[in-house]
Protein backbone atom coordinates (compact mmCIF):
# COMPACT_ATOMS: atom_id res chain seq x y z
CA UNK A 1 0.00 0.00 0.00
CA UNK A 2 1.41 3.40 -0.95
CA UNK A 3 1.90 6.09 1.68
CA UNK A 4 -0.88 8.18 0.22
CA UNK A 5 -3.31 5.27 0.32
CA UNK A 6 -2.44 4.70 3.97
CA UNK A 7 -3.08 8.35 4.78
CA UNK A 8 -6.38 8.26 2.92
CA UNK A 9 -7.32 5.11 4.81
CA UNK A 10 -6.57 6.70 8.18
CA UNK A 11 -8.61 9.78 7.32
CA UNK A 12 -11.49 7.65 6.13
CA UNK A 13 -11.47 5.69 9.39
CA UNK A 14 -11.36 8.91 11.42
CA UNK A 15 -14.39 10.14 9.50
CA UNK A 16 -16.23 6.89 10.24
CA UNK A 17 -15.50 6.91 13.92
CA UNK A 18 -15.59 10.57 14.95
CA UNK A 19 -18.76 12.58 15.44
CA UNK A 20 -17.24 15.79 13.98
CA UNK A 21 -18.78 17.05 10.79
CA UNK A 22 -15.42 18.23 9.50
CA UNK A 23 -11.97 17.02 10.47
CA UNK A 24 -10.35 20.38 9.78
CA UNK A 25 -10.19 21.33 13.47
CA UNK A 26 -9.62 17.85 14.85
CA UNK A 27 -6.38 17.70 16.85
CA UNK A 28 -5.47 14.16 15.83
CA UNK A 29 -6.08 14.90 12.15
CA UNK A 30 -3.91 18.01 12.30
CA UNK A 31 -1.13 16.15 14.05
CA UNK A 32 -1.16 13.39 11.43
CA UNK A 33 -1.08 15.91 8.56
CA UNK A 34 1.82 17.74 10.15
CA UNK A 35 3.76 14.51 10.55
CA UNK A 36 3.15 13.60 6.93
CA UNK A 37 4.33 17.00 5.74
CA UNK A 38 7.39 16.81 7.95
CA UNK A 39 8.44 13.37 6.75
CA UNK A 40 7.77 14.13 3.12
CA UNK A 41 10.68 16.54 3.13
CA UNK A 42 13.04 14.14 4.87
CA UNK A 43 16.20 13.51 2.87
CA UNK A 44 17.68 10.14 2.05
CA UNK A 45 19.82 9.94 5.16
CA UNK A 46 16.90 9.42 7.53
CA UNK A 47 14.99 7.39 5.03
CA UNK A 48 14.72 4.68 7.66
CA UNK A 49 12.64 6.98 9.80
CA UNK A 50 10.30 7.49 6.89
CA UNK A 51 9.70 3.77 6.57
CA UNK A 52 9.19 3.61 10.28
CA UNK A 53 6.52 6.29 10.06
CA UNK A 54 4.83 4.41 7.26
CA UNK A 55 4.73 1.25 9.35
CA UNK A 56 3.28 3.12 12.32
CA UNK A 57 0.70 4.84 10.11
CA UNK A 58 -0.36 1.45 8.75
CA UNK A 59 -0.54 0.07 12.27
CA UNK A 60 -2.78 2.95 13.31
CA UNK A 61 -4.95 2.32 10.28
CA UNK A 62 -5.20 -1.34 11.30
CA UNK A 63 -6.12 -0.28 14.83
CA UNK A 64 -8.90 2.05 13.72
CA UNK A 65 -10.29 -0.32 11.13
CA UNK A 66 -10.21 -3.48 13.23
CA UNK A 67 -11.76 -1.69 16.21
CA UNK A 68 -14.57 -0.45 13.98
CA UNK A 69 -15.16 -3.80 12.30
CA UNK A 70 -15.15 -5.78 15.54
CA UNK A 71 -17.69 -3.33 16.96
CA UNK A 72 -19.84 -3.63 13.84
CA UNK A 73 -19.83 -7.44 13.97
CA UNK A 74 -20.56 -7.30 17.69
CA UNK A 75 -23.47 -4.91 17.18
CA UNK A 76 -24.91 -7.07 14.45
CA UNK A 77 -24.84 -10.36 16.30
CA UNK A 78 -24.66 -9.74 20.04
CA UNK A 79 -26.48 -7.88 22.74
CA UNK A 80 -29.77 -7.23 20.99
CA UNK A 81 -31.93 -9.23 23.37
CA UNK A 82 -34.06 -12.09 22.15
CA UNK A 83 -34.53 -12.41 18.40
CA UNK A 84 -37.79 -13.25 16.71
CA UNK A 85 -38.13 -16.68 15.14
CA UNK A 86 -38.06 -15.10 11.66
CA UNK A 87 -34.80 -13.25 12.37
CA UNK A 88 -33.14 -16.32 13.75
CA UNK A 89 -34.27 -18.43 10.84
CA UNK A 90 -32.91 -15.91 8.37
CA UNK A 91 -29.62 -15.76 10.22
CA UNK A 92 -28.95 -19.47 9.79
CA UNK A 93 -30.37 -19.55 6.27
CA UNK A 94 -33.68 -21.28 6.97
CA UNK A 95 -37.21 -20.41 5.99
CA UNK A 96 -40.33 -20.86 8.08
CA UNK A 97 -42.95 -23.35 6.85
CA UNK A 98 -45.37 -20.61 5.76
CA UNK A 99 -42.77 -18.44 3.99
CA UNK A 100 -42.85 -18.48 0.18
CA UNK A 101 -40.14 -20.74 -1.25
CA UNK B 1 -31.73 -28.47 15.39
CA UNK B 2 -33.77 -25.38 14.72
CA UNK B 3 -34.90 -24.95 18.32
CA UNK B 4 -31.42 -25.55 19.49
CA UNK B 5 -30.16 -22.58 17.44
CA UNK B 6 -32.75 -20.22 18.88
CA UNK B 7 -31.89 -21.18 22.38
CA UNK B 8 -28.21 -20.67 21.75
CA UNK B 9 -28.71 -17.19 20.40
CA UNK B 10 -31.00 -16.06 23.17
CA UNK B 11 -28.63 -17.37 25.82
CA UNK B 12 -25.65 -15.44 24.54
CA UNK B 13 -27.76 -12.37 24.15
CA UNK B 14 -29.01 -12.48 27.71
CA UNK B 15 -25.52 -12.68 29.08
CA UNK B 16 -24.18 -10.21 26.57
CA UNK B 17 -26.72 -7.51 27.22
CA UNK B 18 -26.58 -7.72 31.01
CA UNK B 19 -22.80 -7.31 31.02
CA UNK B 20 -23.16 -4.57 28.48
CA UNK B 21 -25.52 -2.62 30.73
CA UNK B 22 -23.30 -2.97 33.75
CA UNK B 23 -20.07 -1.81 32.20
CA UNK B 24 -21.18 1.13 30.09
CA UNK B 25 -21.97 4.72 30.82
CA UNK B 26 -23.58 7.24 28.55
CA UNK B 27 -21.29 9.68 26.85
CA UNK B 28 -21.25 12.78 29.05
CA UNK B 29 -18.89 15.07 27.11
CA UNK B 30 -18.90 16.72 23.74
CA UNK B 31 -15.28 17.48 22.95
CA UNK B 32 -11.99 15.83 23.79
CA UNK B 33 -8.56 17.38 23.84
CA UNK B 34 -5.08 17.09 25.26
CA UNK B 35 -3.22 19.37 27.65
CA UNK B 36 0.50 19.59 28.17
CA UNK B 37 1.66 19.83 31.76
CA UNK B 38 5.40 19.67 32.45
CA UNK B 39 6.68 16.85 30.25
CA UNK B 40 3.46 14.90 30.18
CA UNK B 41 0.10 15.05 28.51
CA UNK B 42 -3.37 14.93 30.04
CA UNK B 43 -6.66 14.11 28.31
CA UNK B 44 -9.61 16.48 28.64
CA UNK B 45 -13.27 15.57 28.21
CA UNK B 46 -14.87 19.02 27.87
CA UNK B 47 -13.58 20.82 30.97
CA UNK B 48 -12.96 17.62 32.95
CA UNK B 49 -9.68 15.78 33.10
CA UNK B 50 -9.57 12.06 32.42
CA UNK B 51 -8.66 9.92 35.42
CA UNK B 52 -7.54 6.32 35.77
CA UNK B 53 -9.76 3.68 37.45
CA UNK B 54 -7.82 4.21 40.71
CA UNK B 55 -8.57 7.91 40.57
CA UNK B 56 -5.12 9.15 39.54
CA UNK B 57 -4.79 11.86 36.93
CA UNK B 58 -4.34 10.17 33.55
CA UNK B 59 -0.88 11.02 32.18
CA UNK B 60 1.12 9.88 29.17
CA UNK B 61 4.55 10.94 27.98
CA UNK B 62 4.19 10.91 24.20
CA UNK B 63 2.04 13.41 22.37
CA UNK B 64 0.84 11.03 19.61
CA UNK B 65 -0.20 8.51 22.25
CA UNK B 66 -2.20 11.20 24.07
CA UNK B 67 -3.85 12.15 20.78
CA UNK B 68 -4.70 8.53 20.02
CA UNK B 69 -6.25 8.12 23.49
CA UNK B 70 -8.24 11.34 23.03
CA UNK B 71 -9.42 10.03 19.65
CA UNK B 72 -10.54 6.79 21.31
CA UNK B 73 -12.70 8.77 23.73
CA UNK B 74 -13.92 11.08 21.00
CA UNK B 75 -15.04 8.16 18.84
CA UNK B 76 -17.43 6.79 21.49
CA UNK B 77 -21.02 7.00 20.38
CA UNK B 78 -23.91 7.15 22.90
CA UNK B 79 -22.37 4.57 25.22
CA UNK B 80 -18.80 4.58 26.44
CA UNK B 81 -17.44 1.10 25.80
CA UNK B 82 -14.18 0.99 27.69
CA UNK B 83 -13.46 -2.67 27.02
CA UNK B 84 -12.70 -1.81 23.38
CA UNK B 85 -10.37 1.10 24.16
CA UNK B 86 -7.12 -0.80 24.19
CA UNK B 87 -4.75 2.16 24.26
CA UNK B 88 -6.57 3.71 27.22
CA UNK B 89 -6.56 0.31 28.94
CA UNK B 90 -2.81 -0.09 28.44
CA UNK B 91 -2.09 3.41 29.80
CA UNK B 92 -4.35 2.76 32.80
CA UNK B 93 -2.68 -0.55 33.57
CA UNK B 94 0.77 0.99 33.48
CA UNK B 95 -0.20 3.95 35.63
CA UNK B 96 -2.30 2.13 38.23
CA UNK B 97 -0.35 -1.15 38.10
CA UNK B 98 -3.27 -3.04 39.70
CA UNK B 99 -1.28 -6.26 40.17
CA UNK B 100 1.75 -4.50 41.69
CA UNK B 101 4.12 -6.07 39.21
CA UNK B 102 7.71 -4.97 38.77
CA UNK B 103 9.40 -4.77 35.41
CA UNK B 104 11.41 -7.87 36.30
CA UNK B 105 8.23 -9.85 37.11
CA UNK B 106 6.80 -9.05 33.70
CA UNK B 107 10.03 -9.79 31.83
CA UNK B 108 10.26 -13.17 33.55
CA UNK B 109 6.66 -13.91 32.67
CA UNK B 110 7.32 -13.12 29.02
CA UNK B 111 10.56 -15.08 28.85
CA UNK B 112 8.99 -18.14 30.50
CA UNK B 113 6.12 -17.91 28.03
CA UNK B 114 8.64 -18.88 25.33
CA UNK B 115 8.51 -22.47 26.61
CA UNK B 116 4.95 -22.70 25.30
CA UNK B 117 5.17 -20.31 22.37
CA UNK B 118 2.50 -21.12 19.76
CA UNK B 119 4.77 -21.18 16.76
CA UNK B 120 7.37 -23.43 18.42
CA UNK B 121 4.83 -26.24 18.69
CA UNK B 122 3.82 -27.54 15.32
CA UNK B 123 1.26 -30.27 14.85
CA UNK B 124 2.12 -33.21 12.59
CA UNK B 125 -1.27 -34.92 12.41
CA UNK B 126 -2.21 -33.26 9.15
CA UNK B 127 0.18 -33.02 6.21
CA UNK B 128 -1.28 -29.87 4.65
CA UNK B 129 -1.32 -28.01 7.94
CA UNK B 130 2.21 -29.21 8.62
CA UNK B 131 3.39 -27.80 5.30
CA UNK B 132 1.65 -24.52 6.00
CA UNK B 133 3.33 -24.26 9.38
CA UNK B 134 6.72 -24.97 7.88
CA UNK B 135 6.38 -22.34 5.14
CA UNK B 136 4.79 -19.69 7.39
CA UNK B 137 6.28 -20.20 10.85
CA UNK B 138 9.81 -21.46 10.23
CA UNK B 139 11.08 -18.25 8.58
CA UNK B 140 9.84 -16.26 11.59
CA UNK B 141 11.69 -18.55 14.01
CA UNK B 142 14.82 -18.17 11.86
CA UNK B 143 14.46 -14.37 11.88
CA UNK B 144 13.95 -14.36 15.65
CA UNK B 145 17.09 -16.45 16.26
CA UNK B 146 19.12 -14.18 14.01
CA UNK B 147 17.75 -10.93 15.43
CA UNK B 148 18.13 -11.78 19.12
CA UNK B 149 21.14 -14.13 18.83
CA UNK B 150 19.32 -17.09 20.35
CA UNK B 151 18.91 -20.73 19.35
CA UNK B 152 15.25 -21.65 19.61
CA UNK B 153 14.13 -24.92 18.05
CA UNK B 154 10.65 -25.90 17.05
CA UNK B 155 9.03 -29.03 18.39
CA UNK B 156 6.93 -31.42 16.34
CA UNK B 157 6.48 -34.27 18.82
CA UNK B 158 6.48 -32.29 22.08
CA UNK B 159 9.95 -33.72 22.68
CA UNK B 160 12.12 -30.65 22.36
CA UNK B 161 13.78 -29.36 25.52
CA UNK B 162 12.47 -25.95 26.61
CA UNK B 163 14.32 -22.84 25.67
CA UNK B 164 17.81 -22.86 27.17
CA UNK B 165 18.58 -20.72 30.22
CA UNK B 166 21.19 -18.89 28.20
CA UNK B 167 18.67 -17.87 25.55
CA UNK B 168 16.24 -16.75 28.23
CA UNK B 169 18.93 -14.60 29.80
CA UNK B 170 19.73 -13.04 26.43
CA UNK B 171 16.11 -12.19 25.82
CA UNK B 172 15.63 -10.89 29.38
CA UNK B 173 18.48 -8.46 28.86
CA UNK B 174 16.87 -7.20 25.68
CA UNK B 175 13.45 -6.74 27.29
CA UNK B 176 14.89 -5.07 30.40
CA UNK B 177 16.29 -2.33 28.17
CA UNK B 178 12.72 -1.11 27.56
CA UNK B 179 10.82 1.00 30.07
CA UNK B 180 8.04 -0.28 32.32
CA UNK B 181 5.27 0.90 30.02
CA UNK B 182 6.71 -0.83 26.94
CA UNK B 183 7.24 -4.09 28.86
CA UNK B 184 3.58 -3.97 29.91
CA UNK B 185 2.72 -3.58 26.24
CA UNK B 186 4.75 -6.69 25.37
CA UNK B 187 2.86 -8.68 28.00
CA UNK B 188 -0.49 -7.59 26.57
CA UNK B 189 0.70 -8.61 23.11
CA UNK B 190 1.96 -12.01 24.28
CA UNK B 191 -1.39 -12.69 25.96
CA UNK B 192 -3.17 -11.67 22.77
CA UNK B 193 -1.18 -13.81 20.35
CA UNK B 194 -0.05 -16.59 22.71
CA UNK B 195 3.36 -16.10 21.17
CA UNK B 196 6.40 -14.09 22.27
CA UNK B 197 8.04 -14.54 18.89
CA UNK B 198 5.13 -13.11 16.89
CA UNK B 199 4.66 -10.23 19.33
CA UNK B 200 8.30 -9.20 18.96
CA UNK B 201 8.12 -9.70 15.18
CA UNK B 202 5.34 -7.10 15.11
CA UNK B 203 6.92 -4.61 17.52
CA UNK B 204 10.27 -4.91 15.70
CA UNK B 205 8.38 -4.08 12.51
CA UNK B 206 9.38 -7.37 10.87
CA UNK B 207 5.74 -7.97 9.98
CA UNK B 208 2.46 -6.06 10.12
CA UNK B 209 0.02 -6.66 12.99
CA UNK B 210 -2.42 -8.20 10.49
CA UNK B 211 0.19 -10.74 9.43
CA UNK B 212 1.19 -11.55 13.01
CA UNK B 213 -2.45 -12.19 13.94
CA UNK B 214 -2.89 -14.34 10.84
CA UNK B 215 0.13 -16.46 11.79
CA UNK B 216 -1.07 -16.83 15.37
CA UNK B 217 -4.42 -18.10 14.04
CA UNK B 218 -2.83 -20.29 11.37
CA UNK B 219 -4.54 -23.52 12.39
CA UNK B 220 -7.91 -21.79 12.79
CA UNK B 221 -7.54 -20.25 9.33
CA UNK B 222 -6.65 -23.64 7.92
CA UNK B 223 -9.64 -25.31 9.55
CA UNK B 224 -12.09 -22.58 8.49
CA UNK B 225 -10.78 -23.03 4.94
CA UNK B 226 -11.99 -26.64 5.24
CA UNK B 227 -15.10 -26.36 7.32
CA UNK B 228 -16.41 -22.87 6.65
CA UNK B 229 -16.23 -19.55 8.34
CA UNK B 230 -18.67 -18.08 10.84
CA UNK B 231 -18.68 -14.30 10.93
CA UNK B 232 -19.63 -13.83 14.56
CA UNK B 233 -16.90 -16.14 15.75
CA UNK B 234 -13.95 -16.21 13.37
CA UNK B 235 -14.13 -12.73 11.88
CA UNK B 236 -14.92 -11.16 15.24
CA UNK B 237 -11.99 -12.96 16.79
CA UNK B 238 -9.63 -11.87 14.02
CA UNK B 239 -10.63 -8.20 14.16
CA UNK B 240 -10.44 -8.09 17.93
CA UNK B 241 -6.98 -9.62 17.99
CA UNK B 242 -5.84 -7.23 15.27
CA UNK B 243 -7.04 -4.17 17.14
CA UNK B 244 -5.42 -5.44 20.35
CA UNK B 245 -2.10 -6.15 18.69
CA UNK B 246 -2.05 -2.90 16.70
CA UNK B 247 -2.63 -1.07 20.01
CA UNK B 248 0.33 -2.94 21.49
CA UNK B 249 2.63 -2.04 18.59
CA UNK B 250 1.66 1.63 18.83
CA UNK B 251 1.97 1.63 22.60
CA UNK B 252 5.43 0.05 22.63
CA UNK B 253 6.58 2.35 19.85
CA UNK B 254 5.40 5.54 21.55
CA UNK B 255 6.93 4.45 24.83
CA UNK B 256 10.30 3.36 23.46
CA UNK B 257 13.52 5.29 23.78
CA UNK B 258 14.17 5.76 20.10
CA UNK B 259 10.93 7.62 19.68
CA UNK B 260 11.61 10.08 22.49
CA UNK B 261 15.07 10.93 21.25
CA UNK B 262 13.51 11.67 17.89
CA UNK B 263 11.00 14.01 19.48
CA UNK B 264 13.72 16.02 21.21
CA UNK B 265 15.30 16.87 17.86
CA UNK B 266 12.10 18.60 16.92
CA UNK B 267 12.34 22.36 17.12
Amino acid sequence: MSKLQTLRGVIRELRYSLPDRTLKDNIAFRYIMNQYRKYRTTDQQICKAQEEMDFIANTYLCYLRSSRLSQEIHDEFHGKGERSIEDTARMVGFKLPHDPK
Amino acid sequence: MFLCEIKFFSLTNENGSSDFEKTTRNRFYKNTGILKSDDKFEITLDQRKLKTPKGNLFLVEAEPLALAVATEWHSQKNKIIQSKMHLTTLCNTVQDNPNNLTKLDIVQYIVNYLDTDTILFQGNENDDLMKLQITEWDPVIAWFNERFKVHLKKSVQMDVPPVSEQDKATLSRHLMSYNFAAVNGFMYGVDTLKSVILTLAATERYMSPEKAVLLSRLEEEYQTGHWGRVEWAHDLNQQELQSRLAAVVLFVYFNSQSYKSQQKNKV
